[in-house]
């Protein structure tokens, strides 16, 4: 196995280890930036490194398509042709199987995608999935499940997490470079609480070097989210990571972190860079605002990112709409902040303040004391006392 | 990674970087000598060309010198400490574009274009004149001033001399520009001649509007197209004003490439010796090493970081296509003589895959492109210091002009391809003919064809390693043979059909389409319609013999 987790501290559920890679030592909780094409969009490596990224996310369809898995093995892997010294982890193609529906066909075999490009069919079963992960070459590769929407109902989801179950003992025997590169299993079953337990059940028998919760970030509520999580850590095994895909906003991965997950993967912060919206301690700032116009403070003054350091707000708007520079700088603190918040989960559990930051969190992000209810929940069941974020004199707990 | 430039250009301590008025100039390096020029700028020449230290209130540049354009406060692409990483002295900004947002005044208050953007280095405003060339159909000249319809919301906005200095003021540059009257070089007739003098009469104005002559020099720029009796009128009346530098203005607009060399030489050659000269918007690397030679000292252009953002490197054999096929497999980096970030990271491979989808490919082109113009700017100055500038110049030219690879590399010097045209053609007509010719087996060739293959293959004897045909029409031809082309017992569709062809109305489509415009048909939904097999069919369609004639009528009244 070519993965090494080490639970450094805990405070309940929560965990700070250490995991060491065949490229990187990485800290979790973890935050990894998605860089679908090869790339984060708008920084280079170095800058990366700079703001303290552990493991970049590629994706297995789109590199597939280009510039084609034969040629990044050939030139040496992704590590090599990005240039990225550090982890590299590597999606299977199963979100696409959501994101890109209207050119899917989903089989026992596999799914056929029809290539955006060219209109080409493409194969994508599990081996071959596996196969295109090998050549690409990165640390961590995710097994190929059946992906379904959260908001569906009926037997699909049944069927999509036994054929996750199936298709997961056809990576593991397609599997070439075991020494090199650590096979996730997914875990799939929508909502269900049951067919959650069969499939953490199933997968676990396989003994894989870690385990991620799947098919969530589709727009699901946020109670039934929670709920999934804490069920699926709370049966998966103690010592090996988990990756919670998709997920996401700065509250999410405090909450996620609280019950026992460890990595965390989202377009989010990027993304809405490319949109004007920068993440602060206090939730979002929208940069196209006219109230931005002249605001000569830094984006966040408690930031020690370039960005926060270099540039006024003012900057910024006047950059945002009309230059492919504001996304840019944006993108650059937006990264900053969730690798922080990373680094801060980190620090906080091992130094034993974890329900501390927890609090102090809440309270920059919702200083009028109105926590929504999901997040009360779900910290009452991680065992975290978030009293002093509410406020006093409600005798019911949290806002609505 | 970073690695700080190893030119000593360091401003010096400051203490000693007080700011100076702007008139006057720098310290002298080197204890004068007998023959040394007569002024403290200049620290080295040879015949026209010099190397010069030049000290603003922001910082202490070296010429030659490229300034990077960064129209909008920003270079499209790097951030502030990428720009100092690679040694950028100067960035030009544009009044007009800066005073239409975020607006001179909102600048001003937060302290300065210099605070604005986290700049400490030098800066260079523009008055706003060029976009009369480039906005013309969007501005309206008058002796006044020029209108100009902003093409943000269409109100009108009035940019005279004195409006322009004021805005200049207000942004804070070290350097300001006056307003000049621009032609393009093409233009013929009395216009030019009135817009040189009008430059002059306005130079006038421009100096009695600037409020902050101690802080930002105002320099003049020389017009008259390309006629060298307006040209020296119009050096002789600036050079009487007295301004701490002058440009030379009106080229770089589509001029041929002889009468351009011919003006900067002739304005060079008059403007006084001891004043920097700005030769604005050039440009090409060959031009700039053309015009220092010359005896111009500053430049600036959009072009590196434009022809960046089309997936084209700088390099010294000349430029360099990213998005070219060949580049796909290529490992080595952008330039292997280069020390830029980007040429000590990545590979021409993974720029390849980045230029047409992802921003990022743009952005790394960028900053190479600029660390080349930069890097040959430290080139030129201290090849002129070290008294070996005539090498350097053959040494440059040799590398672009000798290149062999003539499949990538695009140079501007010699017309490659103009013998390849007549083969151009004929390989188009090839193409043509194939195209129609729809056989589904694709063996038998038609005489035609063959003979047009005899023809190319006659015409050009073959060379030693591959054909001088372009790469790129060699591989579009195989390619046209190869595709999957619709047999003509496929289903037609809409697509493939002649011009009447019913495609419908509101049915299901029959594809998708991709992201470039294109349209891709999917046979799987393309109306297939089914005959059945009629064999011992014992119906008949059913005609009566004696038809009842039937009157209908809307009302239902019965029928009388």
């Amino acid at each position: 196995m070519a993965l090494r987790f080490e639970v450094l501290a805990r405070f309940n559920r929560a965990r700070a280890a250490r995991m060491t890679l065949p490229h990187f030592l990485c800290e979790t909780p973890l935050f990894m930036p998605v860089g679908t094409q090869g790339t984060i969009k708008g920084l280079t490596t170095s800058q990366l490194e700079e703001i303290g990224c552990q493991i970049i996310l590629g994706n297995t369809y789109h590199l597939a398509l280009r510039p084609t898995s034969e040629l990044i093995d050939e030139l040496g892997g992704l590590h090599k042709f990005m240039n990225w010294s550090r982890a590299l982890l590597t999606d299977s193609g199963g979100f696409q199987m959501v994101s890109l529906l209207h050119l899917a066909d989903i089989t026992e075999n596999g799914v056929t995608f029809q290539s955006p490009v060219d209109g080409n069919p493409m194969l994508l079963t599990p081996e071959e999935s596996i196969q295109i992960q090998n050549r690409i070459g990165a640390d961590i590769i995710m097994a190929l499940d059946d992906v379904v929407k959260t908001t569906t109902t009926g037997p699909r989801i049944e069927e999509a997490m036994y054929r996750t179950i199936r298709w997961i003992d056809r990576c593991i025997a397609a599997h070439q470079r075991p020494g090199e590169q650590n096979l996730f299993a997914i875990v799939q079953g929508g909502l269900d609480p049951v067919l959650r337990d069969i499939c953490v059940k199933a997968l676990t028998e396989r003994n894989l070097p870690g385990y991620a919760i799947g098919g969530l970030a589709g727009g699901e509520d946020k109670d039934s989210f929670w709920r999934v999580v804490a069920q699926c850590t709370a049966a998966l095994p103690e010592d090996k990571p988990r990756y919670v895909m998709g997920v996401g906003y700065p509250l999410d991965i405090v909450v996620c972190s609280a019950l026992g997950a460890d990595m965390y993967d989202c377009v989010y912060p990027t993304r809405t860079a490319r949109f004007g919206t920068a993440l602060v301690p206090e939730g979002v700032l929208k940069l196209k605002h006219k109230a931005m116009a002249e605001d000569i403070r830094p984006i966040d003054p408690t930031c020690a990112c370039m960005v926060c350091r270099t540039y006024s707000r003012a900057y910024i708007h006047a950059l945002v709409t009309k230059d492919a520079m504001g996304s840019q700088l944006l993108s650059y603190h937006n990264l900053y902040y969730m690798l922080q918040l990373s680094r801060d989960l980190h620090n906080s559990i091992i130094q034993g303040r974890f329900p501390e930051f927890v609090c102090d969190f809440l309270k920059k992000m919702f200083p009028k004391g109105d926590v929504p209810k999901w997040v009360c929940n779900a910290m009452e069941v991680a065992g975290i006392d978030i009293a002093a974020c509410l406020p006093p004199s409600s005798s019911r707990g949290c806002g609505a | 990674i970073t690695r700080k430039p190893e030119t000593s250009n360091c401003a010096p301590a400051l203490s000693q970087r007080e700011f100076l008025p702007a008139y006057l100039h720098c310290i002298p390096l080197s204890p004068p000598s007998a023959s040394a020029s007569a002024s403290a700028f200049v620290l080295a020449r040879f015949n026209r060309a010099r190397a010069a230290r030049m000290t603003l209130p922001h910082f202490v540049c070296e010429t030659p010198l490229f300034m990077p354009v960064g129209t909008q406060g920003t270079i499209k692409g790097l951030t502030t400490s990428q720009l100092e990483e690679i040694g950028c002295q100067i960035i030009l900004g544009n009044t007009y574009h800066l005073a239409l947002r975020p607006t001179s005044e909102l600048i001003n208050e937060l302290g300065g274009l210099h605070k604005f953007m986290n700049w400490p280095r030098a800066l260079l405003t523009d008055s706003g004149g060029f976009q009369m060339v480039s906005l013309l159909h969007l501005a309206d000249i008058t002796e006044n001033g020029v209108t100009f319809q902003s093409p943000v919301d269409g109100s009108p906005m009035l940019l005279t001399p004195e409006e322009s200095i004021q805005i200049q003021n207000k942004i804070g540059a070290d350097i300001i520009m006056a307003l000049d009257d621009v032609v393009k070089t093409t233009t013929t007739g009395p216009r030019i001649g009135e817009a040189m003098y009008r430059t002059i009469r306005w130079i006038d104005r421009c100096i009695a509007a600037h409020q902050r002559p101690d802080e930002q020099n105002l320099f003049a720029i020389v017009q008259g197209g390309l006629d060298p009796v307006l040209r020296d009128i119009c050096v002789k009346a600036l050079t009487k004003r007295n301004l701490p530098g002058y440009a030379i203005g009106g080229l770089a607009g589509g001029e041929d490439k002889d009468s351009f060399w011919r003006v900067v030489a002739q304005c060079t050659a008059a403007l006084p010796e001891d004043k920097p000269r700005y030769v604005m918007g050039v440009g090409y690397p060959l031009d700039i090493v053309v015009c220092s030679a010359l005896g111009a000292d500053m430049y600036d252009c959009v072009y590196p970081t434009r022809t960046a953002r089309f997936g084209s490197a700088l390099t010294p054999e000349g430029v360099l296509k990213l998005r070219h096929k060949a580049m796909a497999e290529d490992t080595r980096p952008v330039d292997p003589t280069c020390a830029c970030m980007v040429c000590r990271t990545y590979s021409r491979a993974y720029i390849h895959s980045l230029v047409t989808k992802d921003a990022m490919g743009s952005q790394l082109l960028s900053y190479h492109n600029l660390y080349y113009m930069l890097q040959l700017s430290r080139d030129l100055h201290y090849s002129i210091i070290q008294g070996r500038f005539p090498e350097f110049v053959c040494d440059f030219l040799k590398k672009m002009v000798s290149s062999d690879n003539h499949l990538n590399y695009d140079t501007q010097i010699t017309d490659v391809f103009l013998p390849m045209k007549t083969l151009y053609l004929k390989m188009r007509k090839l193409l043509k003919i194939f195209l129609t010719v729809t056989s589904p087996s694709g063996s038998a060739m038609p005489w035609r064809l063959q003979k047009l293959i005899l023809e190319l293959v006659s015409h050009h004897p073959r060379p030693k390693q591959r054909s001088k045909m372009p790469l790129g029409l060699i591989t579009g031809i195989a390619r046209a043979m190869r595709r999957k082309r619709p047999s003509s017992l496929d289903i037609l569709s809409s697509k493939r059909a002649p011009r009447n062809y019913y495609k419908g109305k509101n049915c299901k489509p029959t594809g998708f389409h991709t992201r470039k415009g294109g349209y891709v048909i999917v046979p799987e939904k393309l109306p297939n319609y089914v005959v059945p097999d009629l064999t011992n069919f014992m119906l008949k369609p059913y005609v009566s013999q004696c038809p009842i004639e039937v009157l209908t009528t809307e009302a239902s009244e019965p029928i009388k």
